[in-house]
């Protein structure tokens, strides 16, 4: 499991080569669509890019709630978390 | 002179006012007796379609010839022979209210993205959908993905990129969407640059806001860009997508002049073989 601090960088690093977004511009506070110019499809391919990453997949449900840089790395710790205790709670069949 | 600018600037209010009521009801009537036949004597979805938008372009054209009769507007295109190809992105600035309503009567047969509510009028929701053009109210996902099927068919698209009509006096903001299609589809964009003097039919002004002169709009028709230009293999879209809006930001505010480039003149020197109207 990685620490929001990898995750945070990793992020980073895929919206500078997504989107080619200046990469001091990416704090945790910055928002995605008003501060760093995401819109609605930018956004989708930014959810397919981060599942071939991470092997997880963000729902778009939970992604529609999400605003800042922040939420999305909040949002991919708490994947890892619970699939991390589903594993040790009940090993997969 | 002073009466006669008085008698002018009545005259075409009153043929302004009078275009417009007869838009609006000619839209209505339409709706409820040319469509529906067309909609009745055409056997399946397709042919409805270009029979309905054939008849959107003969209505914006009688429309444009009654404004134009009347002296209320005038316009000139050049670079016309350039809309004769199908199956590109037709991409334009929006200055006016009628920018669309030229387009239209400019192109055989073209699909457009059309706003919400005219999809609740519950009179021209029908002809809209047997054009079927694009409803903006789809996921943008969703609009692009059909949008882009429908260039790779063969049919023609206009699109706005800035969303809406444009803020006089202030730099261009263009969406991505546009570009996100041209890319998706693979097709040659076509630029149309619309230059509305004096301005008018903005989006801050109502209809009855006549300019002192009658306006005159000109339509200049540039050169096709293929999208691929702006797709190197092995960049993302995402990426691709802004390069090309990028693109068009700089194009039109180019040929409108609308930053601080103004006074280069790029659209007057274009304009040089005009045919009027």
């Amino acid at each position: 499991m990685d620490s929001k601090e990898d995750i945070h960088n990793r992020l980073k690093a895929v919206l500078v080569e997504l989107f080619e977004i200046e990469p001091a511009k990416i704090t945790p506070e910055a928002n995605l669509y008003q501060d760093l110019g995401i819109d609605s499809i930018d956004a989708i391919d930014l959810l397919l890019r981060l599942k071939e990453l991470t092997g997880r997949k963000i729902q778009p449900e939970t992604f529609k709630h999400v605003r800042t840089v922040a939420d999305v790395t909040e949002a991919i710790h708490a994947l890892q978390t619970s699939e991390a205790a589903a594993g040790s709670a009940a090993p997969p069949a | 002179m002073k009466l006669g600018r008085k008698l002018d600037y009545g005259w075409r209010l009153l043929g302004t006012a009078f275009s417009f009521a007869c838009f609006g009801l000619g839209g209505v009537l339409l709706s409820v007796t040319l469509f529906p036949l067309i909609r009745l004597v055409s056997h399946d979805k397709d042919s409805t379609r270009r029979r309905i938008q054939r008849a959107m372009q003969h209505s914006f054209r009688v429309f444009l010839w009654q404004m134009t009769f009347l002296g209320v507007i005038s316009y000139e295109v050049s670079g016309r022979e350039r809309l004769a190809q199908r199956g590109r992105l037709i991409v334009a600035n929006h200055p006016s209210l009628i920018d669309v309503v030229l387009l239209i009567a400019l192109l055989p047969e073209v699909d457009c993205i059309v706003k919400q509510a005219l999809w609740r009028n519950p009179f021209l929701r029908w002809p809209v959908a047997w054009a079927d053009y694009i409803p903006n109210n789809s996921s943008a996902e969703e609009m692009v993905k059909s949008a882009a099927a429908n260039l790779r068919a063969g049919r023609s698209l206009i699109v706005f990129p800035e969303g809406t009509r444009s803020v006089p006096g202030q730099p261009l903001q263009m969406q991505r969407g546009a570009a996100r299609i041209a890319l998706a589809a693979g097709v040659e964009i076509l630029p149309v640059t619309i230059l509305c003097e004096p301005s008018t039919l903005t989006k801050a002004e109502p209809w009855y806001h006549i300019p002192p002169r009658r306006a005159h709009w000109r339509l200049l028709v540039g050169k096709p860009l293929p999208a691929a230009d702006y797709a190197p293999a092995g960049m993302p879209e995402a990426l691709a997508a802004r390069h090309l809006t990028e693109h068009f930001v700089n194009y039109f505010s180019d040929s409108t002049g609308a930053t601080a480039q103004a006074g280069r003149g790029a659209g007057a020197a274009m304009a040089s073989n005009c045919t009027m109207h």
